[in-house]
């Protein structure tokens, strides 16, 4: 009976459990360490390769929801792009929360260049709706679907976009993405129009991903919180001066995020362990007690 | 008869084909080719003007929703009424700043450069409400894997060992297993990375490719007007 209990235990304790180990490497980081994988490195590399005189389109399909995990990969990307002096274009195709999340990220990452000119060095063009048609559309010309920015000011009166004119002026694509949009990005976009195409994925959705990454459809793939500490990792080894600021007290980086998610990992770990220690006894013991019935 | 069934079927067989057609046909091609460009891009451009009803459509239904509850007294009724509170309130705002009426001026940034009234909303209401309700799901599946993770029989034991491996290897928890032998802390993400790319990408590709068989089946249904039920009715 007691084995029994033990495998019943307190849901309350799991949640007791995660919640510690959660908030505790949260409030004092661990540090651990963070290697990259090949599809990380494939997105960075290609940025690397990249220059003042070429093109990001920063499309930012998720929401509040998996902002722990997006935004991270967001910034990191931002912060690479502009350090490098490549021209960004933003946009939002995801309609809850979209628009503030990129709102919000250029808001914290464009301070930190004081050079930048807002039209210049990059273009806010907020959110539309009808994210398929959208992204055809674009493939014809940004100002069919975006006919003025987020700020209301006509496309035509934007530099930037006056020489960004569809996707052939674009060198490569990031979708941070939640859901099925970064899909449509890899068959509609870059199957018809042939633009690399990069994505941001939750740790989710990440799976699905590695058949379009295998087929080269996309080229770089960022996978939950852990793509998105790699990413942070490659361009603060490339860029050093990026360590202060991802170590700065109370900032959270997809890097300080990898310790909850390690420790909450081990602690799942160990209750399925646990469980099916608890389980294997109790069959044990059954198949004991049937043997001496019998 | 006309207006409820001929009518949409007759409109959803041209826009449906439409796509289809232009996809295959050049708009460089010399007679045909303007046409081919002026139908693709019209229709894209309409299917933009019609997900923004789509958004509508699912407001009202909301609102529907939500006051039926509330004028019937269902339980959770409250919770309705805070629904439809927010609704309106972050609703009023987003509208009014996106069409810059009178002091709203600007969806996040006001002229002033501080925030406007929805995103300040936006940022400290709906952003941590939201990612509240999402972080949830960690304690459900904490939970939910100690309870249904059990080693029942050869197909559970693969799947659990699997995901032990990946769940190891996606944390630095892989490279401090066997990083007490030499070259031992590349070995779980090097597995890691191989169950992602050959396994998981196998088994992804085939959902991939059959659920677009089965979009593409439907789609035709749909287009030939075999498929009614959107219309309400199965009537031939």
């Amino acid at each position: 009976m007691k084995l029994e209990r033990l495998v019943n235990i307190d849901r309350r304790i799991v949640y007791l459990c995660i919640a510690v180990g959660t908030t505790l490497p949260l409030l004092l980081p661990i540090g651990l360490p963070v290697s990259s994988t090949p599809p990380v490195r494939s997105l960075f590399e290609k940025v690397e390769s990249l220059g003042p005189e070429d093109v990001v389109l920063l499309s930012f399909d998720y929401g509040p929801t998996t902002a722990p995990e997006n935004t991270p990969m967001a910034e990191a990307i931002l912060r690479h792009c502009f350090t490098r002096g490549i021209k960004v274009v933003v946009i939002a195709l995801f309609p809850i929360g979209g628009v503030t999340m990129a709102g919000e990220v250029l808001a914290n990452i464009t301070p930190e260049y004081p050079q930048l000119q807002e039209g210049v060095d990059y273009a806010f063009l907020g959110y539309k709706d009808g994210a398929q048609a959208a992204m055809k559309q674009m493939g014809v010309a940004f100002v069919n679907v975006f006919p003025v920015d987020n700020g209301r000011r006509p496309l035509g009166e934007i530099p930037l976009m006056q020489r960004v004119v569809n996707y052939d002026d674009v060198d490569l694509i990031v979708t941070l993405s939640t859901n099925v949009i970064a899909e449509w990005w890899a068959n509609l976009v870059n199957a018809q129009f042939g633009t690399p195409v990069a994505v941001g994925a939750t740790a989710v959705s990440a799976p699905k991903y590695y058949a379009f990454l295998d087929s080269g459809q996309m080229i770089g793939l960022l996978g939950g919180l852990k793509g998105a500490s790699e990413y942070e990792r490659l361009v603060i080894d490339r860029y050093p001066h990026f360590a202060r600021l991802y170590d700065r007290p109370g900032v959270y980086t997809a890097i300080k995020g990898m310790d909850a998610q390690t420790v909450d990992h081990a602690i799942i770990m160990a209750f399925i362990l646990f469980g099916n220690t608890v389980h294997f006894l109790i069959r044990r013991r059954d198949r004991r007690a049937g043997l001496r019935d019998a | 008869m006309f207006w409820k069934l001929r009518l949409p079927l007759a409109l959803t067989f041209i826009v449906g084909l439409v796509p289809i057609v232009t996809f295959f046909l050049s708009t460089q091609a010399p007679v045909i080719g303007p046409a081919v460009q002026f139908a693709r891009d019209r229709v894209e451009r309409y299917m933009v003007i019609i997900a923004g009803f789509a958004l509508l459509l699912g407001v009202v239904s909301v609102v529907q929703g939500s006051v039926r509850k509330i004028e019937r007294r269902r339980p959770g009724w409250p919770f309705a009424a805070s629904l439809l509170a927010g609704l309106v309130v972050m609703g009023a705002f987003g509208i009014l700043s996106a069409m810059r009426v009178g002091p709203f001026q600007g969806l996040l940034t006001a002229p002033d450069g501080g925030m406007t009234p929805f995103f300040w909303m936006t940022r400290n209401l709906f952003n941590p409400l939201q990612a509240a309700m999402f972080s949830l799901l960690a304690f459900y599946i904490a939970s939910a894997a100690f309870r249904a993770f059990r080693v029942r029989n050869v197909e559970a034991t693969i799947l659990l060992i699997a995901a032990f491996i990946v769940m190891a290897g996606r944390t630095p928890l892989g490279e401090y297993a066997f990083g007490w032998l030499p070259g031992g802390e590349r070995w779980l993400p090097a597995v890691t990375d191989w169950i992602m790319t050959v396994p998981n990408a196998a088994a992804q590709r085939g959902v991939i490719i059959g659920a677009a068989l089965g979009a593409a089946s439907l789609s035709l249904r749909v287009i030939l007007g075999i498929e009614r039920s959107y219309l309400g009715t199965t009537e031939k």
